[in-house]
C-alpha cells in the first residue's frame, strides 16, 4: 500500500498535479459555504499566509492553522515551505505592522474539523484519516 | 532614584511584566474578530571603549528596554482597524515617553489594490516596519547602517495614505507595491534631538510631507525576496546656534532629503541570508547670519548577515555592516566610517520568550553629526577608534 501511495505521488508530481492526499497524507477542508471544489497550491499558500482574504469568487475566507502534529509539520514544509518558527515570525510580523491577523490556531485535527464544518468561509487542513463531518474536501492543484 | 536602582527596577519589570502583559486576547465584538497581542524586551550592553547608544556602555548598562501593545479589529470582510503604542528607553533617548506607534484602519479592494489611512508604518527596505519588536529578529541589534536606532523617528511612520497591492506572477511568486504620502512622525526624545543639541543646535525641524514607495518581488524562486524601496521629502527647520564663544545666531535649512534602498533575502530551510543597500541623500542650503551655504550630505550604508537555525532552541548569525557619513571623503579615517562586525546566538527558550548574546566589534565612531551611537556628551574624553560591545538581550511576545 505504501509502495502504491508513493508511486501514486511520483505520477502525481510528474504530471504537474499535487493532490491533497499526495501532499503527505493531508486534506484540505472547507466550510460548505464554499462554493470552489478545487483549489490552487498558490492560492492556498496565500490563503495560509493571509495575503489573500477572500476566493476568487468573492467568498471572503477563515484560515484555521493547527498548533503542532504531523499534518502541520506537512503543510509547512510542502506547501508554506516555512519552519513553525519562521511562520510564528511571520503572522507576528503582519500583527504588529497592522497588517493583518494572526490565524485561528487550534491543537488536533478534530478541532479543526469542528471548526470548519460550523464557520462560514473556513478552509483548513487535517490528516488524511480524520473523521469530517459537514466538511468539504478541497482538491488541491 | 540612582542609576543602579534604576537598572535594577527595570530588569526586574521585564521579569515581571510578562506576566501581566500576557495579554494575547482573541475575542469577537459582536461577531467581529478582535486581537491584542504584545511584547517587551530587557537589554543589557556592555562595552570596553566608547559609550554606545546614548548608554554607559562602558560601566554596563540596563537601559535597553522597550514594550508595545497592539489591538487590532476586523470590522468588515474587507476592513480592518487598528493601533499600537509603543515605548522605549535607550539610554537617554525614548525615556519612557509612550507614543501612538501606528493607529489605522485598512480597506482592500481587491488583493490588487488596498487604501490605508492614518499613522501607518513606513514599508521601506526589508525591517524599517517591524525593528522595533526584538523578536521578530535574529539580532539583538539591527544593523545600525540601515536601522539606526537613534534615527527611528525618521522613517518609522508617516501620518498619510498608503496604496498597496499584490500581483501573482505564474509560477514565480508575488510582486507587492506600497506607495503613500504623508508627514513624517517627531519624536523630541529621538537621538536627532539629542545629537544636534550636543552641537550646540537648538532646531525645530519642520514636518513636511513626504512621498515614497517600495517594489518587491517575493519567491520570484522559491525562498528569494528582492525589493527596493525609496522616499523623498523636505527636512528643513529653523532655530538657534548657541555657543559661548559668539552672540545666538539664528540658523535656517532648506533641505531635501531622498533615501534609496536595495533589499535581497534568500530562505532555505533553516537558512537566511539577506542584505541591504541605503543611500541617503541630504540636499540644499543652509541660512546662517543671512548667508545662504550650499548643503550636500551624501550617506551610504550596507549589510551583509547569515543566520541559520540549528534547532528549535538554537540559531547563530553573523552579518557586517558599513556606514559612510561623507561617501565622496576618504573612508580610512574613524570619523567616515563605522563599520560592525557582529556574531549573535539566539536561544528561543519557549515560543513566547527568547535570549540573545551578540558580541559587535566596531571599528569607527563617524561624524559628530551622523548620530549613529557615539556622541561627544557620552563621550567626554573623546572617541577611541575601536569598541567592543556584548549586548545580552531578552524578549517576550504574546
Amino acid at each position: 500500500m505504501t509502495r502504491l501511495r508513493h508511486l501514486a505521488r511520483i505520477a502525481a508530481l510528474a504530471s504537474g498535479v499535487i493532490t491533497a492526499a499526495s501532499a503527505g497524507d493531508i486534506r484540505i477542508i472547507a466550510n460548505a459555504s464554499v462554493t470552489a471544489d478545487t483549489i490552487s497550491r498558490d492560492d492556498l499558500q496565500r490563503i495560509f499566509l493571509r495575503t489573500m482574504v477572500s476566493l476568487r469568487d468573492g467568498t471572503p475566507v477563515v484560515p484555521v492553522l493547527q498548533s503542532s502534529g504531523s499534518a502541520h509539520e506537512t503543510v509547512l514544509r510542502e506547501l508554506l515551505g516555512k519552519s513553525d518558527a519562521s511562520l510564528v515570525t511571520y503572522y507576528r510580523t503582519l500583527v504588529f505592522t497592522g497588517r493583518g491577523f494572526i490565524p485561528k490556531t487550534l491543537d488536533s485535527n478534530e478541532a479543526v474539523a469542528a471548526f470548519v464544518a460550523k464557520t462560514k468561509g473556513a478552509i483548513g487542513y487535517v490528516s488524511a484519516d480524520t473523521k469530517t463531518p459537514g466538511v468539504k474536501t478541497l482538491e488541491v492543484k | 532614584m540612582n542609576l543602579r536602582f534604576q537598572a535594577a527596577a527595570l530588569a526586574g519589570a521585564a521579569l515581571v511584566l510578562p506576566a501581566a502583559l500576557r495579554a494575547q486576547f482573541n475575542f469577537p465584538i459582536e461577531g467581529r474578530e478582535v486581537q491584542i497581542h504584545s511584547f517587551i524586551s530587557q537589554g543589557f550592553a556592555y562595552s570596553d571603549e566608547n559609550n554606545y547608544l546614548t548608554m554607559k556602555t562602558s560601566q554596563g548598562s540596563f537601559a535597553m528596554t522597550d514594550a508595545g501593545v497592539s489591538v487590532s479589529m476586523r470590522i468588515t470582510d474587507n476592513f480592518h482597524a487598528g493601533a499600537q503604542v509603543y515605548d522605549r528607553c535607550l539610554g537617554k533617548l525614548g525615556d519612557f515617553h509612550p507614543s501612538l506607534d501606528w493607529a489605522f484602519g485598512d480597506y482592500q479592494f481587491k488583493r490588487w489594490l488596498g487604501v490605508r489611512a492614518g499613522k501607518v508604518k513606513t514599508v521601506l527596505g526589508l525591517y524599517n516596519d517591524s525593528q522595533d519588536v526584538e523578536s521578530l529578529h535574529t539580532w539583538a541589534i539591527l544593523p545600525q547602517s540601515t536601522y539606526p536606532l537613534d534615527l527611528r523617528a525618521s522613517t518609522i511612520a508617516h501620518t498619510g495614505a498608503d496604496v498597496y497591492g499584490t500581483f501573482a506572477v505564474k509560477n514565480h511568486g508575488d510582486i507587492s507595491y506600497t506607495g503613500y504620502v504623508g508627514s513624517r512622525s517627531e519624536d523630541k526624545f529621538d537621538g536627532y534631538e539629542y545629537g544636534v543639541t550636543s552641537l550646540g543646535l537648538y532646531y525645530k525641524s519642520e514636518s513636511g510631507r513626504y512621498a515614497g514607495g517600495d517594489l518587491r518581488w517575493n519567491n520570484l524562486v522559491p525562498g528569494l525576496l528582492i525589493g527596493s524601496s525609496f522616499l523623498s521629502g523636505p527636512a528643513s527647520g529653523a532655530g538657534n546656534f548657541v555657543s559661548p564663544y559668539s552672540p545666538i545666531l539664528p540658523v535656517q535649512t532648506k533641505l531635501t532629503y531622498q533615501l534609496a534602498a536595495y533589499y535581497v533575502e534568500y530562505r532555505f530551510r533553516g537558512l537566511t541570508i539577506d542584505g541591504e543597500y541605503r543611500r541617503e541623500v541630504l540636499n540644499g542650503a543652509e541660512l546662517l547670519t543671512g548667508a545662504s551655504i550650499p548643503y550636500l550630505l551624501d550617506q551610504r550604508g550596507w549589510y551583509a548577515s547569515a543566520s541559520y537555525r540549528i534547532s528549535r532552541l538554537l540559531e547563530v548569525g553573523t552579518y557586517h555592516s558599513r556606514f559612510y557619513p561623507l561617501w565622496d571623503q576618504n573612508h580610512g579615517d574613524p570619523e567616515h566610517h563605522i563599520f560592525d562586525q557582529t556574531v549573535t546566538a539566539r536561544l528561543n527558550l519557549t515560543r513566547h520568550w527568547d535570549l540573545k548574546i551578540e558580541g559587535h566589534f566596531i571599528d569607527g565612531y563617524g561624524l559628530l553629526y551622523s548620530l549613529r551611537g557615539f556622541y561627544p556628551q557620552d563621550n567626554p574624553h573623546g572617541l577611541k577608534p575601536r569598541t567592543n560591545l556584548l549586548v545580552v538581550r531578552t524578549g517576550w511576545t504574546f
